[in-house]
């Protein structure tokens, strides 16, 4: 038995890459922009987790009131990622379409350092990760939406990483078989995310079956950018007909999707405030005034939208730039669900002489918050890279 | 083996907030604004002046309303919010793992974060320190000079709290959100 996974894991296609290849890189402005960037985030995230562990959660901005921060919002962005990376790939490996084979191994690998990013994120915003280990085994809270999303998103790591083995090694077969596993897990694990806040019935702007459904359908969203920004890297924006046709389907289903999305969120907002619900309507009146929902808005869906609509998705290069555009918009639809889930105060009554009550909950995040986030972005992008050198991530034909 | 309540007279308190000071004191809550069990909320007067409703103008006392069907009990992931033997609603502070999701559950704000173990922390009913001396009273209660407060077990048909609940109107807070809160207005 040890044997076998011993062969198993010894006859793991691996390039041997030094410290020098990894340096090797083409020195275009470009790439040089990139690593360096990644550099300096990295350095953030030692910074900002240095800091943390010597003030704790003093050196977050999270309150009482508004006890989720930045790190929270980072976290989700993350795993959506991978969840959406996770749903790309498995369109040719386990659903078979051949069109979108080329990009299996790329994406499956991409789900597995978005969520490793997220977890080096999350790590530093719980504020006992190694408690949470032992108790969620020992004594689980099965009634708890975040026990579910912790363990079903473990247990589809595990699915994914032997799902890309199997698909280094050629084994279509064992790929699938994992695959198909490892997306219904991650689809569970990643509504139960949205559910986190769909539970909350102290919070009547965010309880109700909305999330849990909405977090689905932006992932798919996401896992389309963010194939669009790996791909063009990969291709330098120099695509191949073949690879050129993969992104034309793929922009003809964002085209859909952000259709659906467009949807989705123009009716919540308009059931939020349609017949003045307290703590519901007056809270959505608020998110149209924010400026952030009008970056997700535009930048996550008008943008993109208008793009394939110009001309089909028949312009990759120019999907390229807009799904940069989509991924910041994705970030921005993080930080507004986790920030405007916590707008209004649970306590509205005066409780302190000499104040106003209270009317909304005001966050920003510290520094601290900011340069691990940044350092999340960075991890992703240096992990990536290193997958780079070490596996082929291209398709075998 | 009890079922612990409290009814608020809550007309009667006259915002001296010896309570939240009691409570604190017994205790050991730290100190600062931000990390309180139990406070005393103040409505400004509702209406139009010069037609202000006078009576609208009340203090309310309020903590964690040790809930029978505790949204902050169902949403945590390792159980370390759970009901104890006299249906309180605690914390373990070993299985807390400051995700803070109970924060963010419970509808009245009665969850905050003990900066010297890094977890949760809540009104215990003075579990921990009274009524482990054998006491029958909490300190708010206790304190109280005008008697806003009765602390007792709901289950027992003489207690005081019992005839209370028997003989005066009252509501509980935000009860559309089918908590059931264990902490009685009465009216
Ligand atoms: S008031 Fe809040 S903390 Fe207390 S039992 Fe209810 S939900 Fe839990
Ligand atoms: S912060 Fe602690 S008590 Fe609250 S839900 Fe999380 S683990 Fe449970």
């Amino acid at each position: 038995m040890i044997a076998k996974a011993k062969e198993f894991i010894t006859t793991i296609p691996v390039n041997k890459v030094s410290i020098k290849d990894l340096l090797s890189f083409e020195k275009s402005p470009r790439n040089m922009l990139v690593a360096v960037l990644t550099v300096a985030f990295i350095a953030l995230f030692v910074i900002g987790v240095a800091n943390y562990l010597i003030h704790s959660h003093h050196a977050y901005n999270v309150t009482r009131q508004h006890p989720w921060g930045l790190l929270i919002a980072v976290y989700i962005f993350f795993v959506v990622s991978s969840t959406g990376l996770c749903i790309i790939g498995s369109l040719g490996d386990v659903f078979g379409f051949k069109d979108y084979e080329l990009i299996s191994k790329r994406a499956i690998f991409g789900s597995i350092v978005t969520i490793l990013a997220g977890f080096a994120v999350i790590a530093f915003e719980i504020g006992h990760p190694v408690t949470m280990l032992i108790y969620n085994v020992l004594s689980p809270g099965l009634t708890s939406a975040i026990w579910w999303m912790g363990t079903l998103y473990g247990i589809y790591l595990t699915f994914m990483i032997v799902e890309f083995i199997f698909l280094l090694k050629g084994d279509m077969k064992s790929a699938k078989r994992f695959g198909l596993i490892g997306l219904l897990v991650g689809l569970a694990a990643h509504s139960n995310l949205g559910s986190v806040f769909g539970f909350l019935n102290a919070r009547p702007i965010s309880n109700g079956v909305f999330y849990p459904t909405y977090f689905i359908l932006t992932a798919f969203i996401t896992g389309i950018y963010l194939a669009y920004i790996m791909m063009g890297f990969r291709y330098k924006l120099d695509f191949s007909a073949e690879v050129k046709k993969m992104l034309e389907g793929l922009a003809k289903i964002q085209g859909l999707l952000i259709s659906i999305l467009i949807f989705f969120v123009a009716w919540k907002m308009l059931t939020d405030v349609y017949g003045g619900m307290p703590n519901r309507a007056e809270v959505a009146v608020h998110i149209f005034h924010s400026w952030t929902f009008w970056a997700e808005v535009i930048l996550a869906m008008i943008i993109p939208l208008f793009i394939i609509l110009r001309d089909m998705g028949k312009s990759p290069i120019l999907f390229f730039w807009a799904s940069l555009s989509g991924m910041v918009g994705v970030f921005f639809m993080r930080y507004n669900l986790v920030h405007d889930t916590q707008l209004k105060p649970l306590q509205m009554m005066k409780i302190e002489e000499y104040q106003l009550p209270p009317e909304w909950v005001h966050y920003f995040p510290s520094m601290t918050e900011i340069m691990i986030s940044l350092g999340g972005l960075g991890l992703c992008i240096a992990m990536y890279y290193v997958g780079t050198k070490l596996f082929n991530l291209d398709s075998d034909h | 083996m009890a079922r612990y309540g409290m009814a608020l007279d809550y007309k009667n308190c006259i915002n001296c907030k010896a309570c939240e000071v009691a409570c604190k004191e017994e205790n050991g809550v730290e100190l600062g604004a931000e990390k309180h069990r139990i406070w005393v909320g103040s409505n400004n007067p509702t209406g139009i002046w010069p037609n202000l409703d006078i009576t609208s103008a009340t203090f309310v006392p309020s903590q964690c309303q040790h809930c029978e069907d505790a949204p902050c009990q169902e949403v945590c992931p390792t159980q370390a919010t759970y009901y104890d033997e006299n249906h309180v609603v605690r914390v373990d502070s070993d299985k807390c793992i400051l995700c803070s999701y109970c924060m963010n559950a419970c509808p009245y704000d009665a969850r905050y974060v003990d900066d010297r173990t890094m977890t949760i922390d809540k009104c215990t009913f003075c579990s921990d320190t009274r009524l482990a001396r054998g006491e029958t009273t909490t300190a708010c209660q206790n304190t109280c000079p005008t008697k806003v407060r009765t602390f007792g077990d709901l289950d027992d048909y003489d207690s005081e709290i019992s005839q209370l609940l028997r003989t005066r109107e009252h509501f509980s807070l935000k009860a559309h959100l089918g908590t059931n809160p264990k902490l009685f207005y009465l009216t």
